[in-house]
């Protein structure tokens, strides 16, 4: 296995990003932040109140012992005890509804509301997928992230302001000076040696938490190995789950190449894995060393030097109690704000990662022209010389592709497997803008329009289609609200009127049961005639079917054909296929080859051109036909 | 780092509700800082109860169980060191319990300085050495854990890749797999967690007992009340706690629309059509909407959970008050000192979290035995099919078989209709066969019964006139090499992938096989050859195969299998017509020695075949040649009519 080396990065840098993600997350909920700042701020200042009263208390116990006092301050303790409590739970109601997963749930949409606002060209980009891929793999294997930021800004206010209270609770051991009679151990007063006693809490807090951003460090710079790791684990640790690949898991025995996955002690997380032995070493290590530090110089001096004080009697036993709780929070606090800091480095380079997805712009050019929906539907397209290359794709897709058509048209769409017909369709409806060359619609460039007009004039049916879970009346309209009759009257054109009479919700009806118990899961077909309806309900005057028959059987295939012009009216249709039988009733054809359209015309025309590429696709797949047909219809003669 | 991570509690539970791809975590994960353990396992434990069910096995069952495995598979470190770290963490909670008061006793006696210093730095000692042993113990104990997870996940995986094909069709053993999702997925997960809680709950039992002892001094009541309080707590806790786990659907609900819209906005299945047809205000409202159902349910939550925090607030009033009422008594009447009043003072809280400690381990205990107790059953469900018990069978490719299917009726389980009723067919050696019929007429059930997927209700299919019922079912699987439309390219090298192994390649068969598949040149084009990794959802910077391509690879497999029977399940369907008529030139050539079976419902297709069933109605509706059957002028000329009529010459004008 290989080990990537990342680096951390610069303290200015990881400063200002942390910042962004702390002004992005107050932006996303600033009355929760406000909720958790106050209820940080009770929760972290109230209980010195009950260590200052505990300290009374047991001053009181060690000196005078008058009951009546004594009484006083316990129920003073016992009360405002209660009191904070009260308090405490009250503030927590309020956060509760505006933080937790429901914090959760608001950052992490960002991430995929940003995917939802990008042009399709970008969202479909290997590289943006990938980024998204990796961030949402270290937020689930190590937790790194934006989902951290909340946490730790909460963390680095309650550290500063545990420094701020056991301060205002410790001052007076500085101040407290121990007797004459205490000889030698007058020294205890020398300032200098109180600044040596600061300076060795800084410096072992600063010790202990350097050893222990380390140790996280680990974590942070082998996310890689990590998430490689989780990918392996997630396949083959869950293969035999795949219901619809269990014939060839059983077929080619692949739950042995599982088991060698499964049953390996030394992947990287197993007992004898690359992070075990990283744990026996230094990420073991690391954190027991600033454990220990922290005990040795913070508790340890803490209790020297107050315990001595109170022995040559510069303060009661009350005090001891009251400096040394108040002292631990204190120092406990330098070191979480160390820590939280150390985080925070560590979590820069996840945080750039989640800035670099936000920040992606959308690059499509918005032009302003609108589109007339003209009555007449009289459109014309040009596709100029166009060309085009898929993003982080070396051979073109498309090359010097010509070609014009007018509306009204029936225009088919054929050529092999990546020849670039999809490609093309792709640019029609401006999914992707051409590399070279331009498409005109009636003689004007199409970025010149406003792209979401332009986009209005199309309806397409790709052949990997996809509907929502939602309602049926939802999945047709494409929204939320729609209209019910024009639902009604699509669903009925493409031949989903029968299906539709048999559902008792009707249109109200969920598809699939995600969302729905009572809802209904539709066949391929019946799919199908859903995708087919939404795009009558857009009522543009481009309709597109993208292969459409490849997995349907012979009748259905019929099926379609037949009904197909009355479905498209007076539209434009294009229709993309290989199979070529599905091309005859079309007014036009253009042949792709490798990218080029390098045919154009009827099918009579282009099947009378022996040499043409139309003419071997036609027969390579009609000679299975052909003379058997010829056979079949002498015999039934 | 695998070990040590912080997730927020949110995220794990949600993610519960995700596709199985987004739920496998292998990683250790550490609760988040604000809750504490207790809290958070008890909450777990009231969330993932299940009501009213009855466990095969019981806690102490599964405790065993797990221990037993741990030992089996050579991790005995997790209960060594899981004792280990129960005395660490005792032994450092009396420490922390001694130090303040043992000190102050010296100062408050004005013992000797030396005896002072020797006590703080004695203290010291034991508190480094407690609580570093117990870092670096903790910091190691993870990566058995996850160990013993990943053989259950292991196990799992295994039963379900091998289990008798229609025990997958079975919905209560598809219902209990369902449920061992949440058992595994994550280190929080009871597969995992349950170690945690068997070692708290001796933790806590120990605590509770070291502190019954060493502070006998005190009265036995004051212990009695302060359980009784603390007992209170708990059960006006519990319910309220439960608030989550009693309107759990709710939540469902909120968390599915959540990830479903997540999964709309994000894949790419969608990513075409909401830009078309402009779905983003839809799917925005949606989310905002979702978000504030969310809201409004931990708002209700949280009006619920109030009152068990102020319950908890008045008998912390009652157990200090009584507390401080009966030591400050006893130091008023001088039989305690000041530093012993501190001790016991301290003691008396922590007492009460021991017993919190106890009934919430007991609890999480029980309700992760629960679901390891399903994951059991689920290894244990009981085989249909005969494996190992099976008669041993070893392909001989050279051999001509014959299969036959006598008298054969099969129905799915559930359901009225026989799906294929009385077919007789004989599988002759060395012939091509191909079956056809429209979509679900039976064709691929038919091939599913000669493969073995499934036994006939009725009648028998025998091999080489043996029931194929009497074998090891997975050495009969030996005999088939098949392409289904689903197959699955494994996230290895192009070798691999033909091999179907990563030990053990035999390289020149298959770049034999990749030859005849025609995939060479594409092999040799790319990076690494034959060593070129493939599978871009494990690997990021994997080569992603055309259509085409992968048909040819899945080819090139079922070659270097070199099994006596292949079987062809419509592979075609995604490719060109020039891609289309090669493929078909080369399975009739490569088929050649081999019975095959082949099935399409393109009629087109059965040309190179000897013979072809025509199924209709889950019967062998005709049966013959390509030629006898269009001679015959039944059904099967009719769709071969209808599918043919576009390509015929001089029959442009058809047009609907």
């Amino acid at each position: 296995m290989k080990h990537k080396d990342k680096k951390l990065l610069s303290l200015r840098e990881s400063w200002r990003i942390n910042l962004r993600a702390i002004k992005l997350v107050w932006r996303i909920s600033p009355r929760g932040m406000l909720c958790q700042i106050t209820e940080t701020v009770w929760g972290t200042l109230t209980p010195y109140v009950g260590i200052r009263l505990s300290a009374l208390i047991i001053e009181e116990l060690s000196g005078a012992r008058s009951p009546e006092r004594l009484k006083t301050l316990i129920l003073a303790a016992l009360i405002s005890a209660a009191v904070f409590a009260l308090v405490t739970a009250l503030l927590e109601k309020a956060r509760k509804p505006e933080m937790n997963d429901v914090i959760w749930y608001q950052t992490d949409s960002l991430l995929w509301v940003k995917m939802l606002e990008l042009d399709y060209h970008i969202s479909d980009d290997p590289e943006t997928r990938k980024i998204l891929s990796t961030i949402r793999q270290n937020m689930n294997g190590g937790g790194w992230g934006i989902h951290r930021v909340q946490g730790n800004f909460n963390n680095l206010l309650q550290a500063a302001l545990n420094l701020l209270g056991g301060l205002a609770l410790t001052l007076s051991l500085f101040t407290a000076r121990v007797p004459k009679e205490a000889g030698s151990l007058t020294f205890l007063n020398s300032p200098l040696l109180i600044l040596l006693f600061l300076a060795g809490i800084l410096a072992s807090t600063l010790l202990s938490s350097f050893l222990s951003t380390k140790a996280d460090s680990y974590s942070a710079l082998n996310s890689d190995v990590h998430n490689l790791a989780n990918r392996l684990f997630g396949y083959f640790g869950f293969l035999g789950h795949k219901r619809h690949l269990a014939t060839d898991i059983r077929i080619y025995r692949q739950d042995k190449i599982c088991k060698k996955y499964n049953c390996d002690k030394t992947d990287a997380f197993a007992s004898k894995g690359y992070f075990a032995k990283l744990a026996r070493g230094p990420m073991g290590l690391y954190p027991t060393a600033a454990t220990a530090v922290s005990i040795l110089f913070l508790t340890g001096m803490v209790y020297l030097f107050v315990c001595l004080k109170a022995w040559v009697g510069a303060f009661g036993i009350g005090m001891v109690t009251q400096y040394i709780g108040a002292v631990s929070r204190f120092s406990g606090s330098i070191g979480n704000l160390f820590n939280t800091a150390g985080f925070m480095r560590n979590n820069a380079s996840f945080l750039k990662l989640t800035f670099d997805y936000l920040d992606i712009p959308n690059t499509m050019y918005q032009g302003s022209l609108t589109v007339e929906k003209r009555n007449d539907r009289k459109y014309e397209v040009e596709f100029r010389d166009v060309s085009f290359r898929y993003p982080g794709s070396d051979d073109y897709a498309l090359r010097h592709v010509n070609m014009k058509f007018k509306v009204g048209e029936r225009l088919a769409v054929v050529g092999m497997n990546g020849s670039g017909k999809t490609t093309f369709i792709k640019l029609l409806c401006r999914l992707y803008d051409p590399t070279e060359g331009s498409i005109l619609l009636n003689g004007i460039d199409i970025r010149k329009y406003n792209y979401n007009e332009y986009m209005s004039i199309f309806s397409v049916v790709f052949q990997d289609f996809a509907l929502t879970d939602f309602t049926l009346g939802q999945n047709v309209a494409a929204a939320d609200t729609y209209d019910a009759p024009k639902v009604q009257d699509c669903l009925k054109k493409a031949g989903f009127a029968d299906r539709l009479e048999e559902l008792p919700l009707g249109l109200e009806t969920f598809l699939g049961k995600t969302f729905d118990k009572e809802g209904v899961d539709m066949s391929g077909g019946e799919r199908q005639k859903i995708a087919l309806a939404r795009t009558l309900y857009k009522d543009a005057p481009f309709i597109v079917l993208d292969e459409p028959t490849a997995a349907l059987d012979p009748i259905a295939e019929a099926e379609i054909y037949s009904k197909f012009n009355e479905i498209v009216e007076d539209k434009t249709a294009i229709y993309i296929s290989h199979r070529l039988s599905s091309c005859r009733f079309c007014d036009n054809i253009l042949v792709f080859h490798k990218g080029n359209v390098i045919q154009q015309g009827s099918h009579d025309q282009l099947v009378a051109d022996e040499k043409g590429k139309y003419h071997e696709l036609w027969h390579a797949q009609a000679q299975y036909y052909d003379e058997k047909a010829s056979m079949y219809r002498q015999t039934a003669l | 780092m695998g070990k040590k991570e912080k997730s927020q509690n949110p995220k794990r539970q949600s993610d519960k509700k995700q596709h199985e791809e987004r739920l496998q975590k292998k990683s250790l994960s550490e609760r988040d800082g604000n809750e504490t353990e207790k809290d958070s396992a008890e909450k777990d434990a009231l969330t993932q109860k299940e009501p009213r069910q009855k466990p095969r096995y019981n806690m102490w069952q599964m405790s065993a169980y797990m221990i037993a495995l741990a030992w089996r598979e050579k991790e005995k470190k997790i209960i060594l060191l899981g004792i280990l770290l129960t005395l660490l963490s005792v032994a450092n909670n009396l420490t922390g319990l001694f130090i303040s008061p043992v000190i102050l006793g010296l100062v408050e006696s004005r013992a000797e300085l030396s005896a002072l210093l020797f006590a703080i730095l004695g203290f010291l000692a034991l508190s480094i050495l407690f609580s570093a042993a117990r870092t670096y113990t903790d910091r190691n104990w993870g990566y058995g854990k996850i160990t013993i997870r990943t053989y259950l996940v292991a196990m799992l995986n295994d039963k379900l890749a091998t289990t008798s094909y229609p025990n997958l069709q079975d919905d209560k053993f598809q219902k209990m797999i369902g449920k061992t999702n949440s058992a595994v997925n994550c280190n929080s997960a009871a597969g995992e967690a349950i170690w945690e809680t068997m070692f708290r709950l001796l933790e806590n039992i120990l605590g509770f007992i070291v502190y019954l002892l060493l502070l006998s001094a005190v009265h036995p009541v004051l212990f009695a009340v302060i359980t009784l309080i603390t007992l209170i707590g708990y059960f006006i806790n519990k319910p309220l706690d439960g608030y989550n786990y009693r309107h759990k659907e709710e939540m469902g609900a909120i968390e599915n629309k959540y990830w479903s819209l997540r999964q709309y906005a994000e894949g790419q299945g969608l990513a075409k059509d909401i830009r078309l047809f402009g779905m983003r205000p839809w799917l925005k409202e949606v989310l905002a909407k979702t978000i504030d159902a969310l809201k409004a349910f931990r708002r209700r939550e949280a009006g619920v959970m109030i009152w068990g925090r102020i319950a908890d607030l008045v008998l912390a009033f009652l157990r200090n008050g009584l507390v401080y009422a009966y030591l400050t008594a006893r130091v008023l009447e001088g039989d305690l000192s000041v530093a012993s009043f501190l001790l016991y003072f301290s003691a008396a809280g922590a007492f009460s979290s021991w017993v919190t400690g106890i009934l919430g381990n007991l609890l999480s205990l029980h309700s992760q035995s629960l679901e390891l107790s399903n994951l059991r059953e689920c290894l244990e469900y009981p085989e249909p099919f005969l494996f190992k018990e099976g008669c041993p069978l070893v392909p001989d490719p050279g051999r001509a078989y014959e299969l036959r299917m006598e008298d054969v009726s099969f129905r799915y389980p559930g359901t009225e209709k026989d799906i294929l009723s009385h077919i007789d067919l004989t599988l002759r050696p060395g012939e091509k066969l191909a079956v056809v019929g429209l979509n679900g007429a039976g064709k691929t059930t038919l091939v599913k019964l000669l493969c073995g997927f499934y036994d006939p209700d009725q009648g028998r299919i025998l091999l080489d006139g043996r029931d194929i019922r009497e074998y090891n079912r997975a050495h009969y699987y030996k005999m088939f090499s098949a392409v289904f439309q689903n197959f699955n390219l494994l996230p290895a090298t192009v070798a691999a992938n033909v091999a179907q192994t990563e030990d053990d390649i035999d390289l020149e068969r298959v770049r034999d096989c990749i030859a005849k598949a025609g995939l060479k040149e594409k092999t040799e084009s790319l990076p690494a050859q034959y060593e070129t990794l493939l599978n871009r959802e494990v690997y990021e910077e994997a080569t992603m195969l055309s259509g085409g391509e992968t048909q040819r690879l899945m080819l090139a497999r079922a070659l270097y299998k070199n099994a006596p029977f292949v079987i062809l399940d419509e592979p075609t369907a995604a490719l060109d017509p020039i891609a289309e008529a090669d493929m078909y030139c080369k399975y009739s050539d490569m088929m050649t020695g081999r019975t095959s079976v082949y099935i399409s419902h393109r009629l087109a297709s059965t040309r190179f075949c000897d013979r072809i069933l025509l199924i209709e109605d889950g019967k062998l509706a005709e049966e013959g040649t390509h030629e006898s059957l269009l001679a015959l002028g039944g059904r099967y000329a009719e769709l071969f009519d209808v599918q043919s009529k576009y390509y015929r010459e001089g029959d442009t004008n058809h047009e609907a």
